[in-house]
């Protein structure tokens, strides 16, 4: 993507919003009446002019810059919950479990991108982001295994990427 | 004879789903302490749910409802790490330590 000014990349993910919420009004209702339609560009106005009016579209939650990249990313994250799913099955069958906390550095640098990555490691089963400070992670691991496989900070490096 | 394909590969993705939700119910009260049990809810969280959505948009054929039942898991990614988050928070800062599994 060229490089654009901070005012036109405003624009354009003011635009994907919008899209994007017109788009989830229409799955939901699955109307293709133009009435119809026309209330839902009313109810989506409405929604975009709230979410305008309570600042939830600053500089660190504009959705343009990720949205591409977004699909291969859930991808990414469902095939490793699944792996490390699969894990924690085991452990609960045979109770080999060992529970420990750990600390994880996160080098994302805003706050979109440190949630982000610590609602990856607690969507990942067998471990839990309990706390964070600034930019590091107490988190609670089920095994050596998982907290290892964390620790070689691969997850970090994908959702820092995201954000480029 | 297509139709039946579809049934069966349903039928084996809700299998794996009933088997991960099973799994987290006994993890949910073999584990030793909170922190460890959050993990097992996680589990019926993304994949129970996961494979059981998935035999379902399968089973429903691709439509506007597949895409309704899409929307599910969707949700579930956003809030599910939240409350996790904030279970494990409380516990932590009501003093709660993590317990190894030979420590009594």
């Amino acid at each position: 993507m060229a490089k654009l000014n901070k005012d036109s990349l405003k624009t354009l993910s003011f635009i994907t919003y919008f899209v994007i919420l017109f788009v989830f009004w229409f799955i939901l209702s699955g109307y293709l009446k133009s009435l119809l339609l026309f209330f839902g560009l009313v109810s989506v106005l409405f929604v975009f002019w709230m979410s305008y009016r309570a600042k939830a579209l600053e500089e660190d939650s504009l959705p343009l810059k990720i949205i591409l990249r977004l699909p291969f990313y859930w991808i990414w994250l469902f095939k490793e919950i699944f792996k490390s799913g699969v894990t924690t099955t085991a452990l609960i069958w045979n109770g080999k479990y060992s529970p420990q906390l750990i600390s994880v550095k996160a080098s994302q640098n805003n706050r979109t991108g440190i949630a982000n990555y610590a609602n990856a490691i607690t969507l990942t089963p067998g471990t839990v982001t309990i706390e964070i400070d600034k930019k590091t992670f107490l988190v609670h691991a089920l095994s050596k295994k998982l907290s290892e496989d964390l620790q070689t900070d691969d997850m970090n490096k994908v959702i820092t990427d995201l954000d480029k | 004879m297509s139709y039946n394909y579809i049934e069966l590969i349903s039928l084996v993705l809700l299998a794996i789903g009933c088997f991960f939700i099973l799994s987290g119910s006994l993890g949910l009260i073999k584990l030793p302490d909170v922190f460890s049990r959050i993990h097992a809810a996680g589990l019926i969280d993304t994949l129970g749910s996961g494979f059981i959505v998935l035999a379902l948009i399968i089973y429903s054929g691709f439509s506007l409802l597949s895409l309704k039942l899409l929307l599910i898991p969707l949700f579930l990614i956003f809030t599910s790490p939240v409350t996790g988050h904030a279970i494990a928070l409380f516990a932590h800062e009501s003093g709660y330590k993590p317990r190894g599994k030979n420590k009594k």
